[in-house]
Order: structure tokens, then sequence, then C-alpha cells
């Protein structure tokens, strides 16, 4: 009977999801906005008690944990592992070392700016200080997709402003994902530092130099999908050891698909993962998360004070950061330029640029949920607010983008339309030219 | 049949450095050249082969055939999720210019002295159709199927007595 329902419940999120997705991608918003409608759609079904809980084991805790609710729940955790480990699969770690001062200082503040001030807003409407970090940690990571799509439809996305948004981007992703570790790490912070070294010495230095030998071992064995089943099997084990000692299986799963990463055999098993990941797993992890949100929570004014306070930051903290971390290296131009107009637009485009989140600010949420960072009696909240400040973040980046790169378009068509003026008028020179020479050749 | 498992096990034993063309017959070009230019190459080729300079060979990446599909993609085409962003930048619509700018970076490869065994079965594991022949990080050749098809031909013809002789007759990929 369990099976069953679950079974239904799987099939029945992934394709909303899908068709979820498709709907929302109409409206050039991310996708994931979609499967997480669909999600909030099934999950208040079981809430307002339309749906009884065990034909719909979308949703858990709350009173709802059946076997059935388990399993979808840990179906969602691997959902966010197998994300994870995608995002740093497809990561081009040579691309990454490439990347300049400004965008390293502006990651750098772009990070730390809403993490504080988040943390700080928080801890004065009186959540825990753990809680409050983990807060923080939710505004920290930025996602790029929304505005790439942007710049691209602008045709700015190769530019100056372009390039460093996009390194910055891929390095704040990657410090949001590790900061979660001190929200929901235990012990002192010397054991947590301890441990996080030994983690990275584990799996990041031996990683890096035995993956090569690993793979040519998995290679050897010449068994159907041989190479994809040890590297989603060592993934695991990664996943393991971070679940264990950080109470983060995402760290691991992270660090293994960034190792893999470095080679091509690796980066050939990325359609494989893909399949797995945005065909079952990734997907019914964001429906898991929409249908984690019951509306009722709107009923209770902190949740609404909550998202906007969270909003609020996620906004300004972001432009402010990353603006500030932009416009103090001047661009790598020197002093004369830091106090220039130009700096000063191009600060605020790559600030504006590092506005959306979505899917770590999720996966961190999840994490933090799971953890114990964020304890159930505040999780409605916090996910009500997250929900909230990602939609927030996704609808105004497009309009404040197109805004701040007004100016650039504007004298790039200028300049188009001065070149073309000149072109024309050679041409017309030329022809008159031509014609002169004609004349002549036919009067001779 | 007995001619065939022959030249079979014959193929399988050649080394790579006898039957790979020659670089000036393979499609190369440098990380700056022109899009257009790598487009109008691949009209008859299945790829092309990105390296840094004609001098030093050091391979920085390969344009498939198949990788045309992202460069002359739409923005809306293009999906943005974490784990999916790679392709986005290969777009010209994204501000691609160059060689450089789509190829992929991360190349399969194989050294001049393995089999045509192993790289059948590097081929099928990874499922893929052609292979740089790498010394160190200089691209030293290619081996691609049609390659592999023509040499097993050519073995199948020149029969037992040549069999022990593996000198190569093949061309550079073209369909």
């Amino acid at each position: 009977m369990g099976a069953t329902w679950l079974l239904f419940t799987i099939g029945i999120s992934l394709i909303l999801a899908k068709i979820g997705d498709s709907i929302i991608e109409r409206f050039e918003l991310p996708g994931v906005l979609g499967e997480l409608l669909m999600g909030m759609l099934l999950g208040n079904l079981v809430y307002f008690g339309i749906v009884a809980p065990q034909y719909l084991p979308i949703v858990s805790g709350q009173g709802f944990e059946t076997t059935a609710a388990e399993i979808s729940d840990f179906l969602a955790k691997l959902g966010i592992i197998f994300l994870l480990f995608l995002g740093a699969l497809d990561t081009d770690v040579e691309q990454l070392k490439k990347t300049g001062l400004t965008a390293t200082v502006s990651t750098v503040l772009g990070v730390f700016v809403p993490l504080i001030l988040g943390w700080y807003a928080l801890m004065a409407m009186g959540y825990p200080s753990r809680e409050a970090f983990a807060g923080g940690v939710l505004l920290t990571a930025t996602s790029i997709g929304l505005t790439v799509r942007v710049m691209m439809d602008l045709g700015v996305l190769r530019s100056e402003v372009g390039a460093a948004s996009l390194s910055a981007s891929v390095m704040d992703d990657f410090l949001g994902i590790a900061l979660i570790i001190f929200a929901v790490g235990s012990g002192s912070l010397l054991d947590l530092s301890l441990k996080i070294v030994a983690f990275f010495i584990i799996t990041g230095v031996l990683g890096w130099y035995l993956i090569d030998y690993y793979i040519r071992f998995a290679e050897r064995l010449h068994v159907e999908k041989g190479v994809l089943g040890m590297a989603v099997g060592m993934m695991f084990l990664f996943a393991a050891l971070a679940e264990g000692w950080f109470a983060a299986a995402i760290e691991g799963a992270f660090m293994m698909g960034l190792i893999l990463s470095k080679l091509p055999e690796g980066k050939r098993i990325m359609e494989d993962v893909r399949a797995i990941g945005y065909g079952l797993l990734v997907p019914f992890f964001f429906v898991h998360t929409g249908a984690m949100l019951n509306f009722r929570v709107f009923g209770n004014g902190d949740a609404i004070t909550l998202a906007v306070v969270l909003s609020v930051i996620a906004i300004v903290g972001k432009v402010l950061g990353r603006g500030f971390g932009a416009w103090i290296t001047a661009w790598g131009r020197g002093r004369d330029f830091l106090f220039t107009k130009e700096n000063f637009w191009m600060s605020l485009q790559m600030g504006i640029g590092s506005i959306p989140r979505t899917e770590v600010a999720l996966v961190n949420l999840m994490v933090a949920i799971h953890g114990g960072a964020i304890p159930q009696e505040d999780a409605q909240k916090f996910i009500a607010a997250t929900l909230i400040f990602i939609t927030v973040s996704v609808l105004i980046t497009p309009p404040l983008l197109k805004w701040a790169f007004k100016r650039d378009i504007e004298s790039t068509i200028a300049e188009k339309v001065e070149t073309r003026k000149s072109q024309i008028s050679e041409r017309k020179k030329m022809v008159v030219q031509q014609k002169k020479g004609i004349r002549s050749k036919l009067l001779r | 049949m007995y001619d065939i498992e022959r030249a079979l096990q014959s193929f399988h034993s050649l080394k790579l450095g006898d039957i790979m063309p020659s670089i000036p017959s393979m499609p190369v070009v440098t990380a700056d050249t022109p899009i257009l230019s790598v487009l109008k190459i691949l009209k008859t080729r299945h790829h092309v082969w990105v390296v840094e300079d004609k001098e030093s060979m050091k391979l920085k990446g390969v344009i498939r055939y198949l990788d045309v599909m992202d460069i002359l993609l739409p923005p809306d085409a293009h999906k943005f999720k974490l784990g999916m962003t790679s392709t986005t930048m290969r777009s010209i619509l994204a501000g691609a210019e160059k060689a450089g700018d789509v190829a992929e970076r991360d190349v399969l490869a194989i050294e001049a002295d393995a089999t045509v065994l192993d790289a059948l079965i590097k081929m099928k594991r990874y499922r893929t159709q052609v292979l740089a022949v790498v010394d160190g990080e200089r691209l030293v050749g290619e081996v691609s199927l049609r390659i592999l098809i023509n040499e097993f031909l050519r073995l199948l013809r020149v029969g037992d007595v040549k069999w022990a002789q593996h000198g190569s007759s093949s061309q550079s990929e073209s369909p």
C-alpha cells in the first residue's frame, strides 16, 4: 500500500515538476520556481486535508511521519547530493584559476556582507546565533543563470562586467556551500576546524592526485557503466564522510564533482549523471522543498517579517558587497579610475548581477533544517521566507540589470550607428570615384 | 570468415602511431581562429582540434560536429541550472567569437603507442568517435572511427602476407 502511493507520488511529482518548469521558463524565469510551485500545490493538498497524507507522501515532519514520507525525504536528499555533484562536475577549474582580482575581491565581500548583515539582523530579531548564522548563509550564493540570460539578451555577457560576474558567481557558490558547514557542524570551533582540514586533505588533496589512478582502475574493470558506478560510489563515500563529520553530505558530493571535473573522462560521465539528476532526483528535490511550505504559515506575521528582512538584505547586501568589492579594485585600472563614473556604473552592474538566488539557497536551507541549525519549529518560517526572497530576487533582477546597462547599450548603439554612417559615406565616396573613373574612360 | 578474424586480430594490435594521419592533413586551428572559419571547416569535417599555436601544438580543446548546436542555438534554448551552464557560453549569442571560446577543453586523448583495441575500448566507453593522439600536452595525431574503418578495409585488401607490415595509407577523417 505504502509503496503504491510512494510510486504514485514520485510519478506525479516528476510530471508536475517538468510541466511547472516549462510554464515558468516561458516567462523567462528560472524553471526551478515552477517546480517549487508545483510542490507547494501538492503539499498544501495534504496540509489542508484535501488529500490524506498516506496517498501523497511528499511531506514529512509536521505530524506526517510515515515510512513512505521518510523515503521521499531521503530521495530529496539524494537530489541535493546529485545537484551539487553535477554543479561541481560542470565547473571549469582551469577557467576559475584565471579569475582576476576584481572578481575575487567582489566575491569575498559579496558573500560576507549579506552573511554578516543577515546574521546580525536575525540575532536582533531574537533568533539564536547559530540559527541567525544559518539564515545569513542562505543569502550568500548567487544563482548566475538568470543574470547570464539577461546579459546575453543585452549583448554584454562577454564584457568585462559579464566575465567578472560569471567568475564571481562560481566562487560564491563555493563559499556559500562551504560556509554552511559552520552552521550545521557540531562541536567546538577548533574541533570543527580540524575536521574541515582533515576533510579537505582526504577528499581534496588525495582525491585530486589519486583520481587519475582511480578512474584508470575503474576502466580496467571492463563492466557496463563501470566508470560511472565507481565515480558515483566514491561520491557517496565522500558524502558519507561529510555527513558524518558536518551533517552536510553536499560537501562530499561537491568535492568529488570538483575532483572529477579535472579529467576529460570525468566530464564524459556528466551526461549520465545529468540523466539521473535532472531526470529524477533534482526535480523531486525541488518539488519536495516546495511541498514543505504550508500556506498556513502566512497567517503568522513572523514569516512575513522574516521574508521582508531576508529579501532586503539579500538584495542590498549583495549589491553593496559585490559592488563595493568591484569598485575598490577599480577594475585593475589604477587609482585614477577609482572615482570615475565608469567605475561606479560597472561596479553597480556587477552588484545587481549578483542579486538572484535559487538553487544553492534552497540547498543550504534544507541542509540547515536537516542539520538542526534551523530548528523544526522555525523551519516553516524560513522555508516561506526563503521562497519569497528567491522569488523577489529573480523578479527584480532583469529590470534592474536592463536599467544598469542602459547607458552602455545606448552608447554601443550610438557607436554602431556612427560606424555604419562612416561606412555608408565611404561607400558613397567610392561609388562617386568609380563613376568618375567610368566617365573619364568613356570620354577618352 | 577466417580472413576477417585474422584481419581483426592484426588490426587490434596495430599501434595508433602507425595509422594516424599526419598533422597537416588534420583539421587543426589555433584558439584565436574566428568561429565562422571553424564552421566552414565543420561543413566537411566532424571535428576541429584547437591548439594554442601551430608551433607548440599544445592541445587546447576540440570542437565537435554536435557542438555546432550549442554555437548556433538562441539564448532561450539554453537551460540555466546548477550543473547545466557550461554549454551556454559556447553560444554566438553569448558573445563567443573565437575557436577557443567554443572548444570543449576536456579532450579525450590517447597516446601514440596505444593499440587500435585500446582506442576502440575508449571510444566505446565514452561514446565518442574521435580521440586526440597526444604526446604530453602536444597534439601529434588523431584516431577516428573513419580512420579505423579505412585501416581495417585496407588490411583485408592487403591480405595475410602483408598483415605483419603495418604501413598506413589512411587519411584524416572527412565525411
